[in-house]
This record gives structure tokens, C-alpha cells and sequence, in this order.
């Protein structure tokens, strides 16, 4: 049990604070905000897999957020030139992988930090989709809301369709042997190139994995409005290291599941209605997430400590 | 090739350094030359001076950062807090009636705080400074909208405190004399004491240092919280640009700092880079953001650029290192060394 | 193509020696080389017969890992033959080594600290396709069957993290027998292992002898060769003295294959007798750093050779001396006066200095000049307030440039453009700068070349004649016998003899073997 020692103390947390949220705030619990609310946070549970993924690698990557917003309005731009709904969440995907490939190709190939090379691109896509689209939001068709289905069937699906990537992940990781050379390269890539595995090939491919799922969380954001918002991917790539970081993810790489970072990824998510029901304003949601990161690694830091004594 | 004096302080590859530095040199002359074709305005002495004063906020986070990435760290916080030193100086001068002679100094030892938690959680516990200050990154930023509710915005201070951010003192931008000094006394830790040595040795080797006896937690220790007062400068003197503070004051200047760091010849990896250079990164920098103004390219054009000029200087960075390791490789390979038998 | 090695179960009822026309595993005929001019290994030759024990000894530096890096393919000889299973193997590398069934346990295992031993083993052994079904399950029972096989009582689902040196070893150890190694090298296994694991060890040991596996035992410990080799090969000084059946050595004989020269070089004599006590230590330990109850007294111009094989403590023991890892008991006297040393600042403060072993990663740093690491030491003494001179510090290391005959363009060239000796005396330099009452050398003329050598030797002599405490660690035996005033032996973290200096090589070597003790400690 010590193992998931994380895992589990997170999970008390996260009920914990459904607890405190049925006794003070019932409210929470109403069918229709709450469907809302997942299926809010349903994008953001794809690409924190995404990151987790990353991260267990030893890298970073956030320039998702950006990704994010690019990927969104290019499938809300295709998908008001009447595209055909398959075609564009395959442009969205790999509009994403593309922008993966570049993230990829510069740490791996040559090298570069990841946080580094990633603050440049998350700077460039952004400013370049400002400049191209100056931030005008994307009108939608009828048709793409909610797959053209109701609002509830639609949230079903989106949280469902994030469930199952979350469940398909987290099989590959560990019951796939690529899932397994992650975990590998980011715990010694000196011993995973010993062992025959590529260290660089298997972070490239972290990143360009990452793009794809940014494409398809953005796509799933996309459904879920009848406007694409341009700026929706701000911020996003806090909130998912944020939620990889208090799941169990260690920053130094290696270790971490995705059972954990979807745990945190909903601790996070309902930190927000607990402080408006605390009566503390939204304002402070940015500055508790920082601190939940910093609290995270600091944790992580002090039971390194332990073990090293 | 005889080299000058100040470059002895380099440590290492110094002839990698100057060429990075007339290779700097150069694209600065191209972006003048070009601007200049391209705007009418560009070459005036008025706009050297608006230059001048754009830049001194993010010049004096690159020169900050540099002693940072020195030493193999990274401060990612360092716009964040610029935001809320800034909101916190305009509180200060307005709700706590305080003078801005007072709220400034009260802002500079707030930024000292704020320097100390990334420190303390960097060299106490070990831990890596991109995670600290990509957490900080966002608690400083969250504290800034949180207390003044993402609306409130700071104005009104008394014009003998805007004269440092918007008139002229005897001739130069009131804020010039400011970054010089933070300038100079950049230059002078970083070249021209031991401190400077030691961020060198540290971004080199920590281990190396540590057994050479130098104090490696204190020293991260001040390059961390040297960056925090100097951030908290910079909201100063961008307030009085301004004439206002905002949350959302410093928004991604940590990039530009970076890049005009990592321009100016500084290895991301530690050990190697110089303050000048900084310097002559800033001024690319700021050169081609002001002379992208004046070519009428809309303002994102210059964040696109940056970003993408960050990428090649990390790059030209890494890549001649690439190849001379390819080539002493193939020097030393075994292949290489006498043929093992005859059977 | 070379043929794979027979299988196992062939040999499984005549075991080792009982056949005598067997092929050898491994065979080495007149192998020789040299490192950058330095004779590592002249004209070995040496076999490894099929489900035999053979041990491998000789003092430190006598070419026991060459031999071994030239056999699992690390480095290539520069002459002689290399015969697997009979037939000859041009260019070895260590993936074809590997392939060819050698395998190799060192100390320090390379396994994946934050994955589990099944998946550590499963990674070793399966190939690396990208796209396959992880079967946990037959995982962690083939790890689970692995580590029965060689005795270990070592949970597979256990995070690597959290096991013992001696377990990750015995991870390590079962890697090999999954990879149907046919030769297995183990290089000081025993170092860090209690009694019982001791026995688990020699368990597996012969168990791999039964199924026809050849092992390459590398150990100091004379009482563990005689319990499970069959065959031992002395080195000295880079040749063979011999390859004997057990059967027909002892202790003393191998002690005197193992060290029997002549002293040839010529050590500058000590002159002067020594002064006062400098440093005196009355109990230190460091539980972290495996050092325990050591007791020791040095004196102004006195050296004292701090003797030992490897893994017996002596670096830990410098680096608690220094501050690196602080003593947690005991008392460290300086002048009489009891000192705290908690760093390597304070014991810099207190005339303590430390010349590493680790030249490149410690000694000094590669990318910064001459004059930078020079030094680095003592920027509070030359820079008072923090203010740079460099005019200053260019006469400082011209001068010790000329003084220790360091041989480069100038004193601003990066440290590692320079050679192992020249670096060597950099590092020397920067701590000579710091007046040291007390100096530590961490083996100062490993990696030198012989001119640099004896400079580096005329220089301690020098610094004892001037007053300095000398302490030199060193594993070359006649550096030890023709360098200090006395010597003192250290074995598992501990100093167990102080001889005189006039002692000869046998009565150190057995010291240091631990041959003077009834048994083992555990």
C-alpha cells in the first residue's frame, strides 16, 4: 500500500471534499450542473493523460494550452465550411500531431530542454493564432453541438469518449511494452538505451502523442459550445501539470499513474465550486493551483528525503 | 588570437563567446538597417529613447535571469511577480496612504519574500526549478487577480513618481539611469566578483563546486532572491511607465527575458554566458519588437518572432557542440585504436 | 558466425573440472593493453573452463578490470586473441559479448530505480519490440522462478528504489541466469554482503556450476576463494603470475604472488622527524557513509598512507574528514582543540583539505581555466570582498604553474584541455593554495603518467618538510611503503592497523586482506 500511498491519500482528499460539498453546498450535486461540470472537465482529463504521459518521460510540454486554442478553432473553422464531422476531428488530431512533431523534433532530436524549447512554441502558436484570427470567436453550424444530439446525450458521450481514452492509456502504460519504455527512459534512459530500447525515438513519440490528444480534447471542446472560443486553451497547460503533479506524477519522471492524475484532475475541478460555495471568490482559483503544485512537489521532496536517509 | 582582458572571465569556449557576440552584433545591424528601410520614424533619437524605455523592464529580468541560468536554473516566475509587485505597490500607495518613496521599498522587500519561497523550496529541499517556478509562475499571477478581483486597477500616483517612468532626466529617459546602475551591478557580480565565479562553477559542475568548497545552496539561494527585488524594481518603474498597475502587468516577459538571455550567448545548460551579451539580446530584442511597430506589423508578429528567434538560438546553440562531439567521437572510437588480432 | 555456447544441461552431471578435455568458455592468449602509454595489461593470457570457478586476484590497478573489459567487450585488446567456445571473436562489443553469453554483475547495478524488479528483469531480458502485450502476470512469475532459482528472498513486485545494494545485486545476478548466461563475471560480490548472504551467494554460485556456467569470481576476501573457486589467477603489475588449482596455494603464497617485486622506483626520503599532533580523531562515524570507530593521530610533517582495497572506506572515510558527509559520532581534534566539520567550507576554515579521487568530476572543473580552479579554494584569502584580481590570480597560478612543472600554453587554458597528471597538479595547487595543516590526497597518482609521478611525489615530500599534515590514500603498494611515515590499513570502514612505515608490502596487503583477524565481522 505504500506504494500508492499518493494515489490513495488523494483519493480521502477528493472525498473529503465531496463530503463537504453535499453537507454545505447540496446544491453541487444537481443532475444538470454536475453533467456539465464533467463534461467541462472532459477535454482537460484527455490531455492531462497526455502530459502524464510526458512528464513519466522525463520532459515537459506546456505549450498545450496553446495547442489547445489552435486546434480549436481550426476544427470550428472546418467544421462551419460544413466538413463532414469525422474529417475534422482527423485535421484536429493532426493538426496537434503536427505541432507535436515540432516539440518532438527539437527535444529530442537536438537536445533542447523541453521547458525551453516548449515556452517558445506554446509563445509562437499562440501570438501566430492571434494574429491570424484576432481573436474573433468561430461561429458554429447546427449540426456540431453536442454531435447534433440533446445537451445530456452529448455531455454523456464527451465524458465517455474521455473515459475511455483515460482507460485505453492507462492499459497501454501498462500492459503495452511502448507504454512500459516510457517509464523506462524516464527513470534511467541510460539503462533504457542499454536495454535496446531508444530513449530519443520513445520521447519524440511522447510528444507527438500529446499533440494528437490536444487535438482531440480540442475537438471535444469545440462540440460543446455554438462558438469556438479562441483564448479556450489558456491556462490549460497549468491546470493539467497541476493535476499530474498532486496525482502521484514525479516531476523527475519514472513514476506515475493515470488513475492518479484523473483523481486530481477531479480535486482540482471541484476546488472551484467548493470556494464559491465557501463564499470565497473565483479570483483566487489561479493562485490555489499554484499552491497545490508547489504543495505536490514539496511532498514529493520530503519523502525523497526520507528515503535517501 | 590575443584575447581582451574582461574576456578571461568567460571560463571555457571563450572563442565560441565571441563569435556569438559579433554574431549578435550583426543581426542588430541588419535589424537597424532593415527597420530604418522600412519605418521613416525608426532611426530617430525620440524613438531610441522609446526603445529605451520599453525595454527596461524586460532588460532588467534578463539581466537577472542571467546570473540564474548561469547556474543551470531557470526562474519562470519572474513576470508573474512583476504583475504582483506591481498591484501590491499601487495598494500600498493608495489603501495604505503610504508614500511611493515608502510603497517602493516595502515592493522591493516583497520581492526579496517572494525570491526567498522560490530559494527556500529550490536549494532546502532539493527541488528541480522549473517545477517551483512554474508553481510560483502561477500562485504569484493568482495572487495578483485574486487581490484585486481580476478588475482593480491602480492609478493616480503623483507625477514626481511618474517622472521615472515618463519624463526625462537631464536629457536620457528617467528610467535609464536606473538600469544602468541594476546594469552595472549585474555586470560587476557576474564578471567581476567571486559570486559570479561561483554561479559559474555551480552551472558547470555542483558537485565540482561543492567539493571545491564553494557554499552552492547560498549562493542559488541570492541569484533567486536577487531576481525576486529585481522583479519587484521593474514593477516599480513599469507602474511609472504606465501610469498604472495591472494583474496582468509582465504578462510572458519571462519569455522575452529567456530569449534575450539565451540570445545573448548564455548557455541553458550553465556555466558559459556573459552580461554584455545579455544586454546586446535585450537590445535585439526590443529593437525588433519597437522596429516591427514602426513597419506596421501588428503586435503578435513580434511574440511569433520571439519565440521562433528563441528556437534558433537554442539551436545554434546546441548544434556546433553536436558536431564537434560527433567528430572527437569518431577520433577516440576504439575502431580507431590498433586492429586486435590475427588468429 | 560464432556459434552460440552449448547448452545448458549438458554438462550437468560431471559439473567443473572432472572433464578435462572440455573447451574453455572463454580464452585469452597474449592480450596486451594499454591506456594512453600506460601498460594496463602485457601478454595475459587466461581460460575459463566450462561450470568452473575462477578466481581472479591481485592488489588494486593490477589489471583485474581491464581483463575484465577487454572479456564482456567494453574495450578492445590492442594485441592478442580472443577465443569464445573455441573459436576466435574479432572486434567484441558488449552487445555481442552479451549475446555470446557473457555476462557481468558489477557493483553498482544499472537497474531502473522507480520500476519494479519484475519489470527491471523483464526489460533486461525480453527484446525490445515497440508494439507487444505486456503479460504481467508471466512477468512477475518468471521473476518470481528467477529469483527462486538463485536463492532470493526478494519480492518481485519491490521498487528497485527501495531495495538493498546487496538485493539489487541479486537482481542483477538473476538477469543474468534468465539470460542464459554462459559466463558470469563477479566483481567483488561479496563487498557489502553479510554472512548469510554470503552463503546465498556461493548457493547460486554453484548452482549456475552445475548447469555448466563459468564464472570469473574477482574478490580481496582470501577465505571466500579458498570456500568456492577451483582455479585462481594471480595479476601483478599488468601480467599473469600464474594460474593455480586451489588445491595448491594458501594464504601466504597467494599474499606473496600477489605482491612480490622489487620496489624499484626511488621515493624521496623523509626528512625531519615529525612535529606535534595536528589532527587527532577518536571515534569517527558516519552511519550514512558505512565508517565506524576510527581513531586516528597525525602529525605536522608527518605522511601518513592511508592503505586498503577497494570498497574498504577510505574515500568515504576523506569525504567525512572533509565535511562532505559530516561525522555523526566521535571527535575530530585539531591542535587539541575538538572541531565540527559539517561542511566543506568549515573544514576548509579549520586547515583541512581534500584533494578528491574523482579528478574530472571533483578535483576540478573541466570547462573553467587554470586559474579559475586554482583558485577556487580560497577566494575569501586572495578576493577579500568578493572582488576579483585577476592580475593577482594569474602570478598565483603562473607561479604554481612553475612550481609544480604543470605543462600547458598559459594559465588560462580550460582544465580539460590538459593531461590526467597535469590536472592532477592543478587540483594539487588549488589546495596547496589553502596552507592546509591537515592535506587529504585521495589517490594522487592514479591516471599519471611516471615523469608526473615522481614530481607529484618530491611535492608531498616537500609539503611534509614544510610542516603539513599529509594524509595519502592510495592503493598503489609501493607509493604506500615508499611514501608515508606510517601506515594505516583500513578494512570495512574502519582503521584496524597503524604500521610503521618501514613495514613490508606482505604485512600490508595481509592487513588490508584482514588475514590478521580470527574470521569474519559482520
Amino acid at each position: 500500500m505504500k506504494r500508492h500511498f499518493r494515489e490513495v491519500s488523494i483519493a480521502v482528499a477528493l472525498g473529503l471534499l465531496l463530503l463537504f460539498l453535499a453537507v454545505a453546498a447540496p446544491t453541487f450535486y444537481q443532475p444538470q450542473p454536475l453533467l456539465s461540470l464533467l463534461a467541462r472537465e472532459a477535454p482537460a482529463l484527455v490531455v492531462a493523460c497526455g502530459i502524464a504521459l510526458v512528464i513519466i518521460g522525463r520532459e515537459i510540454d506546456i505549450s498545450v494550452g496553446s495547442q489547445f486554442s489552435v486546434c480549436s478553432v481550426c476544427a470550428g473553422l472546418l467544421a462551419s465550411m460544413h466538413w463532414p464531422p469525422a474529417l475534422v476531428l482527423t485535421a484536429s488530431i493532426a493538426v496537434g500531431a503536427l505541432m507535436g512533431t515540432v516539440n518532438g523534433a527539437l527535444v529530442a532530436g537536438l537536445r533542447l530542454p523541453s521547458i525551453v524549447v516548449t515556452l517558445a512554441t506554446m509563445v509562437t502558436w499562440r501570438e501566430g493564432l492571434r494574429w491570424l484570427r484576432q481573436g474573433v470567436w468561430v461561429d458554429l453550424p447546427d449540426g456540431v453541438q453536442w454531435f447534433g444530439l440533446s445537451q445530456a446525450a452529448g455531455q454523456w458521450t464527451l465524458i465517455l469518449l474521455a473515459l475511455l481514452v483515460l482507460v485505453m492509456m492507462a492499459l497501454a502504460m501498462k500492459h503495452l511494452s511502448a507504454g512500459r519504455f516510457v517509464y523506462a527512459v524516464g527513470s534511467d534512459a541510460e539503462a533504457a538505451r542499454l536495454a535496446g530500447v531508444r530513449p530519443q525515438l520513445i520521447t519524440f513519440l511522447t510528444f507527438v502523442w500529446m499533440g494528437a490528444l490536444v487535438g482531440l480534447a480540442a475537438m471535444m471542446n469545440v462540440t460543446q459550445s455554438p462558438q469556438v472560443d479562441p483564448n479556450s486553451g489558456t491556462g490549460l497547460e497549468l491546470k493539467v501539470i497541476a493535476a499530474a503533479v498532486v496525482g502521484g506524477v514525479a516531476i523527475s519522471g519514472g513514476r506515475g499513474n493515470l488513475w492518479g492524475v484523473f483523481v486530481g484532475l477531479l480535486l482540482l475541478a471541484c476546488v472551484s465550486p467548493a470556494l464559491t460555495h465557501l463564499h470565497i471568490e473565483a479570483y483566487w482559483e489561479k493562485a490555489i493551483q499554484g499552491a497545490i503544485i508547489l504543495l505536490a512537489v514539496v511532498a514529493d521532496g520530503l519523502r525523497s528525503r526520507k528515503e535517501k536517509r | 588570437m590575443p584575447l581582451p582582458a574582461n574576456n578571461r572571465q568567460s571560463g571555457g569556449w571563450k572563442a565560441i563567446l565571441f563569435r556569438h557576440e559579433t554574431v549578435l552584433l550583426l543581426v542588430l545591424a541588419l535589424e537597424w538597417f532593415y527597420f530604418n528601410a522600412v519605418g521613416p520614424r525608426f532611426g530617430s533619437l525620440d524613438n531610441m529613447y522609446d526603445i529605451l524605455r520599453h525595454s527596461v523592464e524586460i532588460g532588467l529580468l534578463a539581466l537577472v535571469m542571467t546570473p540564474i541560468i548561469l547556474t543551470g536554473g531557470i526562474d519562470l516566475s519572474v513576470g508573474s511577480l512583476l504583475g504582483l509587485c506591481a498591484i501590491l505597490f499601487g495598494k500600498l500607495c493608495r489603501d495604505a496612504g503610504l508614500s511611493p518613496a515608502m510603497a517602493g521599498v516595502c515592493t522591493l522587500g516583497i520581492g526579496a519574500l517572494a525570491g526567498g519561497l522560490n530559494a527556500t523550496l529550490i536549494t532546502s529541499l532539493r527541488l528541480p526549478p522549473l517545477i517551483v517556478t512554474l508553481g510560483t509562475y502561477s500562485l504569484f499571477r493568482g495572487l495578483a487577480e485574486a487581490i484585486t478581483r481580476g478588475a482593480d486597477t491602480f492609478t493616480n500616483f503623483p507625477a514626481s513618481f511618474l517622472f521615472w517612468g515618463q519624463e526625462r532626466w537631464l536629457g536620457v529617459p528617467a528610467q535609464a539611469p536606473v538600469f544602468v546602475a541594476v546594469a552595472a551591478g549585474v555586470w560587476l557580480l557576474v564578471h567581476r566578483t567571486t559570486f559570479g565565479r561561483s554561479f559559474r562553477a555551480i552551472g558547470f559542475s555542483p558537485e565540482g563546486a561543492r567539493y571545491a568548497g564553494l557554499p552552492v545552496e547560498r549562493r542559488l539561494a541570492l541569484v533567486y532572491v536577487l531576481a525576486g527585488i529585481v522583479a519587484a524594481l521593474a514593477a516599480i518603474l513599469y507602474t511609472a511607465r504606465l501610469g498604472q498597475a495591472r494583474a496582468d502587468a509582465g504578462t510572458g516577459y519571462e519569455l522575452y527575458a529567456i530569449t534575450a538571455v539565451v540570445l545573448g550567448g548564455t548557455s541553458i545548460f550553465g556555466g558559459v554566458g556573459s552580461v554584455p551579451g545579455t544586454l546586446l539580446g535585450v537590445a535585439a530584442v526590443a529593437v525588433l519588437h519597437n522596429g516591427l511597430v514602426h513597419a506596421r506589423q501588428p503586435r503578435e508578429v513580434a511574440g511569433m518572432l520571439t519565440g521562433a528567434l528563441l528556437l534558433l538560438a537554442l539551436a545554434g546553440s546546441v548544434v556546433p557542440k553536436m558536431l564537434t562531439a560527433r567528430r572527437v567521437r569518431r577520433q577516440t572510437s576504439p575502431s580507431n585504436l590498433q586492429p586486435t588480432e590475427t588468429a | 558466425m560464432v556459434p552460440r555456447l552449448s547448452h545448458r544441461g549438458q554438462n550437468s552431471e560431471t559439473g567443473s573440472l572432472k572433464n578435462v578435455a572440455e573447451r574453455p568458455l572463454v580464452q585469452l592468449q597474449h592480450v596486451s593493453k594499454s591506456y594512453g602509454g600506460v601498460r594496463a595489461l602485457k601478454d595475459i593470457s587466461f581460460d575459463l573452463l566450462p561450470g568452473e570457478v575462477h578466481a581472479l586476484l591481485g592488489e588494486n590497478g593490477a589489471g583485474k578490470s581491464t581483463l575484465i573489459k577487454i572479456i564482456t567487450g567494453a574495450h578492445p585488446p590492442d594485441d592478442g586473441v580472443i577465443e569464445i567456445a573455441g573459436h576466435p571473436v574479432r572486434h567484441l562489443t558488449p552487445a555481442i559479448a552479451r549475446s555470446l553469453g557473457i555476462a557481468c554483475i558489477y557493483q553498482q547495478p544499472a537497474l531502473f530505480p522507480d520500476l519494479t524488479v519484475a519489470e527491471n528483469i523483464a526489460l533486461r531480458l525480453e527484446p525490445a519490440a515497440a508494439v507487444r502485450r505486456v503479460d504481467w502476470l508471466a512477468r512477475r512469475a518468471s521473476a518470481r522462478q528467477l529469483l527462486q532459482r538463485i536463492g532470493a528472498e526478494i519480492s518481485p513486485d519491490a521498487e528497485v528504489r527501495s531495495l538493498s545494494m546487496p538485493e539489487q545485486q541479486l537482481v542483477e545476478i538473476a538477469c543474468a541466469v534468465g539470460a542464459g548466461a554462459r559466463v558470469v563475471v563477479m566483481d567483488e560480490p561479496t563487498a557489502s554482503l553479510t554472512q548469510k548472504e554470503v552463503q546465498l551467494l556461493f548457493g547460486v554460485v554453484r548452482e549456475l556450476q552445475l548447469g555448466g556456467v563459468g564464472i570469473i569470481y574477482i574478490s580481496h576476501r582470501l577465505e571466500e576463494i579458498f570456500a568456492i573457486a577451483n582455479r585462481v589467477t594471480v595479476l601483478r603489475d599488468g601480467a599473469s603470475v600464474g594460474s593455480y588449482p586451489v588445491g595448491a596455494v594458501n594464504e601466504a603464497s597467494l599474499i606473496r604472488l600477489m605482491v612480490g617485486r622489487e620496489v624499484s622506483t626511488i621515493y624521496p626520503p623523509a626528512e625531519g622527524a615529525p612535529g606535534e599532533v595536528v589532527l587527532s580523531l577518536r571515534g569517527i562515524g558516519c552511519t550514512a557513509a558505512d565508517v565506524s570507530k576510527v581513531t586516528l593521530d597525525v602529525r605536522a610533517g608527518e605522511v601518513v598512507g592511508l592503505a586498503g582495497l577497494v570498497g574498504a572506506g577510505r574515500t568515504e572515510f576523506a569525504r567525512v574528514l572533509f565535511g562532505i558527509t559530516p561525522a555523526d559520532t566521535g571527535e575530530i581534534l585539531m591542535h587539541g582543540r575538538s572541531l565540527s566539520i559539517r561542511s566543506p567550507q568549515e573544514a576548509i576554515a579549520n586547515g583541512i583539505s581534500y584533494v578528491p579521487e574523482d579528478r574530472r568530476r571533483h578535483g576540478v572543473i573541466l570547462d573553467m581555466t587554470i586559474a579559475a580552479n586554482m583558485t577556487m579554494a580560497i577566494h575569501r584569502k586572495l578576493f577579500p570582498c568578493t572582488w576579483l584580481r585577476f592580475a593577482a590570480e594569474h602570478r598565483l597560478a603562473l607561479d604554481y604553474i612553475r612550481d609544480l612543472d604543470i605543462r600547458t600554453e598559459g594559465a588560462e587554458t580550460p582544465a580539460g584541455f590538459l593531461s590526467g597528471g597535469n590536472q592532477q597538479k592543478v587540483a594539487l595547487a588549488r589546495w596547496l593554495a589553502t596552507r592546509p595543516k591537515l592535506l587529504i590526497l585521495d589517490e594522487p597518482t592514479q591516471g599519471v603518467d611516471v615523469g608526473a609521478k615522481a614530481e607529484i611525489h618530491k611535492i608531498i615530500r616537500r609539503l611534509a618538510k614544510e610542516g603539513v599534515a599529509v594524509l595519502m590514500i592510495s592503493s598503489d603498494l609501493p607509493e604506500i611503503l615508499g611514501m608515508s611515515d606510517r601506515i594505516a590499513v583500513m578494512r570495512s570502514g574502519t582503521i584496524t592497523t597503524v604500521l610503521d612505515g618501514k613495514s613490508d608490502a606482505h604485512d600490508v596487503m595481509a592487513a588490508a586482506l584482514g588475514q590478521a583477524e580470527k574470521g569474519r565481522a559482520s
